[in-house]
């Protein structure tokens, strides 16, 4: 894969294009004006999701469901309100994406954002930016405002009688709040909790209204798509995953950070070529993928591992967010995954009883273990919670915290047994 | 009709229905906690997974499709469902915990993990012996727990309101009691504050849970976490007895069970009646209890010189009665029924008044405007102001109880269960220099000022009747024994776990809890007896009948049709004379 000669097209090389002049110099809003005047090529709103829908732009909240495809579950419009949903909570540990998106190219998102409301017939477009964004939340405010003033949002928008609103919420920093529907809810004022499905959001979301919800990466590729069309977008990156990618990347690399690159690049290459190798010269022991949540991968099982669904899924675990983590030798994994369930213990929400009971239930006995008082027998114990909690809860949150313990025990048995105590349980 | 095959078993449904209200509605059982009839479903407890598949149906055919063994092809969902929220569908195919074991797993790990960080104190626990917990655990749950680690602690006895008090280590988080606030009393006073294991239900910071229904969370709560102030510590759930009854603090007609243990009423609890109040009742209703304990009037009393009060005995009372309605000519003795008797004693009263030649009886209702709340508050402050007017009797406002008692040819006032003076309807001195007797069951300033007080049975402890605002006539069970009854030898009286399977000294021992009083029907049998009027009645089913066989409105009315429709409305109202 050519992936070094790459120019990126989310977070272009271009000065100040955060201005909204500067955008529009650049190009910017031709893809709205395109599908809000140009009749000959969009005939209608079909016309648009169905080439989202051939784009096959995985969804880059950690599912990866085709966005058009998403789009098409949306109901006739009946006259009523209709909402889209950005979801910039990016509260998974590991990622930091969408703030880039936020800080230099915000008119991006929010263009994508307007085509996905002409093309749903969405009439307000809410931001969901989590608290401790504030002076992201800030930057977006003042890139809304810019737009309302220029008329690309607002009432008859580009002359086409098309209306929509636009306004930005902030969380209060919880980890729940980045769930779809708990989403919802916070954006409701309510507590956040996740919602039981049926019914689904584009049934009855916000208010009890068809609501879809988006990630802030997905709706910034989608300006992409309607300019140079579907058939272009597939040839970046991995056939079944096609697209740029925001990787960020942290932990032991010399040059951390958001790197925008075609789908599907080696993980290998990310850590050496892009992210400038590993610390002081180390040796690379393991990663997580794509957030905290993903099931963590050894060292020699990302031979010819490349950063895409399909490949992930073969090698054992997940795109998730394209937040990878990279960990050196001298990593304590048991130390990682204490802290990785301390995390999710203090950010389950309490609904429902697995979660609630069983993530806490993963963290002292993590802890046990980490001090040295735990036994072999924990380790299976620590398995068999897993199971559990795995698929028996409203929201993937029991999962996430799941799978990472599953997944850590299994790949690094060895490391963990070397911390427990010698059983006194007879072997039967 | 669509079919849906639980644990292999074919059932039909019309319409829509959630399957696990489907399944508790043809008797088969799922654990579960969160959900409740009456309330939204958050799934949030977990606990009534079931294993869900569709069978496969031709499209051409409409018939379903056969796998290679010739048996119906079923498509299963990936993973285990909550039987609360899923929709019953034609060709659904449900495996409980009867049939499957991951089903049978996920239940009992679900319990562990409830279990988890539950304090167990059942030995102490006011729910114990009523507790979905307790009960569930014992049939589902686990053996024992693999739970080594500290358990997480959270406040206790925290005083929410008034009258309902928090232990938020016991809560499972089930959202009952905020989802009650929210959706049916709508005060919106609880909510869940904190997050993942630690956190519990409570109010806003600074308020109280004073919503007036607040002990239905009590209720509802499917462990011990929510108690009621007033009666926790007071008894074990499996030393009462449940009496049905009816509430008769309002208006509504609510349906209650009242609680006894020992012939004392330890609480009163609401019971479901889809017609009147669902599963609630308001929290002033269940402190009427204390009024089937306290302050009664045992053994009837005469005022010798017009002076001070004297307990008498049962003869002296019916022959005092006698001779005082000999006295008096038909014209000089005025009758008043109450709104806060039961059927059956407002119409021997008027029997009674009907003998002497008198007129109609009397009744001013008891309403307070504005107590009402469209819900389960109705401004009328008494059971039976229906009743009071399918009988007939001369309904008339305060001031003309008054005027009428106060007038200067009336020489004798009999007054049924009505506490005229404490409600403000007449003042003592309306009754100077006229001989009063009056029919009660507990003591206040008017019983205070009448010649003779006649001690009649409570609603926990007689069979009657009482027709609500609505219109809707129910009908009580004796939940307490009096000085004169035996509950083995009283077979109105619904048989207890201790009847059953005690001894006698288990249960109903301690004399001082019995009044001395007895039903009005019994009095006037006694009375008819020695003055030789006919009205001679053996219980109070056979006043009712008596009734219903005289009177037009009542015909066709019956206890045993009380009983099979939990109360029958009275479509129309009409007003009738009575015999």
């Amino acid at each position: 894969m050519d992936w070094k000669n790459y120019k990126p097209l989310l977070i272009p090389d271009i000065e100040n294009l955060h201005q909204i002049d500067v955008y529009v110099k650049n190009g910017g809003y031709d893809a709205l004006k395109s599908v809000l005047t140009d009749k000959t090529k969009w005939a209608d709103q079909k016309s648009v999701i169905n080439e989202v829908k051939e784009a096959n732009i995985r969804g880059r909240g950690g599912a990866g469901f085709n966005a058009g495809l998403k789009w098409s579950f949306m109901p006739p419009a009946d006259g009523g309100a209709r909402y889209l949903a950005c979801n910039g909570d990016e509260s998974e540990p590991g990622t930091f994406k969408d703030r880039k998106i936020f800080e230099y190219n915000p008119h991006l998102f929010i263009e994508g954002a307007l085509i996905a409301a002409y093309a749903m017939q969405i009439t307000a477009i809410y931001v969901y930016i989590r608290g401790e964004y504030r002076s992201w939340i800030k930057m977006m405010d003042k890139a809304i405002a810019d737009a309302y003033e220029k008329g690309f949002i607002g009432k008859n928008i580009l002359g086409s009688g098309f209306d929509v609103e636009f306004h930005v919420l902030s969380g209060a920093g919880a980890y729940i709040c980045g769930e779809e529907t708990s989403m919802l809810e916070s954006i409701e004022g309510k507590r956040g909790y996740p919602r039981v499905k049926p019914p689904f959001p584009a049934q009855k979301g916000l208010w009890g209204r068809p609501t879809t919800i988006n990630n802030i990466e997905t709706l910034a590729n989608v300006p992409l798509v309607i300019n140079k069309g579907a058939a272009w977008y597939k040839t970046i990156g991995a056939p079944t995953h096609p697209g740029p990618i925001l990787y960020g990347i942290s932990g032991h690399v010399n040059k951390p950070g958001v790197y925008e690159l075609p789908s599907g690049v080696p993980v290998l290459d990310l850590i050496h070529k892009v992210a400038g190798g590993m610390r002081n010269g180390k040796k690379l022991k393991a990663i997580i993928p794509g957030g905290s949540s993903t099931p963590v991968l050894r060292a020699d099982q990302l031979e010819g591992v490349g950063m895409d669904s399909d490949s992930l899924r073969t090698a054992g675990s997940m795109l998730g967010t394209a937040g990878l983590v990279v960990m050196d030798e001298d990593t304590d994994m048991i130390d990682m995954l204490w802290r990785v369930s301390h995390f999710y213990h203090h950010e389950s929400c309490g609904q429902c009883t697995p979660c609630r009971e069983g993530t806490g239930w993963l963290e002292k006995v993590l802890l046990k273990i980490k001090n040295g008082e735990g036994e072999v027998k924990d380790l299976d114990l620590l398995i068999d919670i897993t199971s559990q909690m795995e698929g028996r809860t409203i929201c993937a949150l029991a999962d996430a915290a799941a799978w990472p313990v599953r997944y850590t025990i299994t790949r690094f048995r060895d490391e963990f047994e070397a911390r427990c105590k010698k059983s006194i349980h007879a072997v039967a | 009709m669509a079919e849906v095959f639980i644990d292999g078993k074919k059932f039909e449904y019309d319409g829509e229905a959630r399957l696990l209200q489907y399944m508790l509605d043809h008797g088969l059982e799922v654990p579960f906690f969160c959900y409740h009839p009456s309330l939204s479903v958050p799934a949030n407890c977990r606990q009534c997974m079931v294993k869900i598949g569709q069978k496969i149906k031709n499209a051409d055919t409409g018939e379903y499709e056969l796998n290679s063994e010739g048996e119906h092809e079923v498509r299963w969902f990936p993973k285990l469902q909550t039987a609360c929220n899923i929709q019953v569908t034609d060709g659904m195919v449900v495996l409980t915990q009867e049939t499957d074991e991951l089903v049978k797993r996920a239940q009992k790990d679900n319990l562990e993990m409830i279990l988890l960080n539950h304090p167990l104190d059942c030995p102490i626990c006011d729910q114990a012996g009523e507790c979905p917990l307790q009960i569930q655990t014992y049939k589902y749950g686990p053996e024992g727990s693999r739970f080594e680690v500290n358990k997480v602690h959270k406040p206790k006895r925290i005083q929410l309101g008034p009258r309902v008090i928090l232990d938020a280590e016991r809560c499972i988080n089930c959202t009952r009691c905020v989802r009650f606030t929210d959706e049916i009393s709508e005060t919106h006073q609880l909510t869940i504050t904190r997050r993942g294991d630690k956190n519990y239900p409570t109010t806003a910071p600074g308020n109280t849970f004073d919503d007036a229904y607040s002990l239905n969370t009590v209720d509802i709560c499917p462990v011990g976490a929510l108690t009621s102030a007033d009666f926790r510590f007071k008894a074990r759930v499996w030393e009462m007895n449940q009496t049905p009854s009816i509430d008769i603090s309002n208006g509504k007609g609510t349906n209650i069970d009242i609680w006894t243990r020992d012939n004392l009423v330890m609480r009163i609890t609401p019971r479901y009646n889809k017609h009147v109040n669902e599963h609630w009742m308001p929290d002033i209703g269940r402190e009427a209890y204390k009024l089937f304990n306290e302050n009664r009037v045992s053994r009837p009393s005469i005022k010798l010189d017009g002076e001070s009060s004297v307990k008498t005995s049962w003869n002296n009372a019916v022959e005092t009665l006698a001779e005082q309605l000999n006295l008096v000519n038909k014209d000089e003795v005025l009758f008043i029924g109450s709104p806060h008797a039961s059927v059956e004693e407002n119409y021997l009263l008027s029997k009674l008044a009907n003998l002497k030649g008198a007129s109609t009886p009397l009744f001013t209702p008891h309403t307070i405007d504005g107590a009402g709340d469209g819900f389960l508050l109705t401004d009328d402050q008494a059971p039976n102001t229906e009743g009071c007017r399918l009988l007939g009797l001369e309904e008339t406002d305060a001031a003309s109880v008054k005027k009428a008692i106060s007038a200067k040819k009336i020489k004798l006032v009999v007054i049924l269960s009505d506490h005229l003076i404490d409600r403000g309807v007449i003042s003592a001195s309306d009754l100077e220099g006229k001989f009063t007797v009056i029919f009660a069951t507990n003591n206040s300033e008017t019983t205070a000022v009448a010649d003779l007080v006649i001690p009649v049975t409570c609603v926990a402890e007689h069979t009657a009747s009482y027709i609500n605002v609505d219109s809707r006539i129910q009908r009580t069970i004796p939940a307490k024994e009096t000085l004169y009854t035996k509950r083995n030898l009283n077979l109105e009286m619904n048989e207890g776990r201790l009847d059953r399977f005690g001894t006698s000294f288990d249960n109903w021992v301690t004399q001082d809890n019995k009044v001395d009083c007895m039903p009005l029907w019994d009095f006037l049998a006694q009375y008819s007896e020695s003055s030789g009027h006919a009205i001679s009645f053996a219980s109070g089913r056979e006043v009712f009948a008596d009734l219903s066989e005289k009177n037009s409105a009542f015909k066709g009315l019956s206890y045993e049709r009380m009983d099979d429709e939990s109360g029958v409305q009275i479509s129309a109202k009409t007003t009738t004379v009575t015999s």
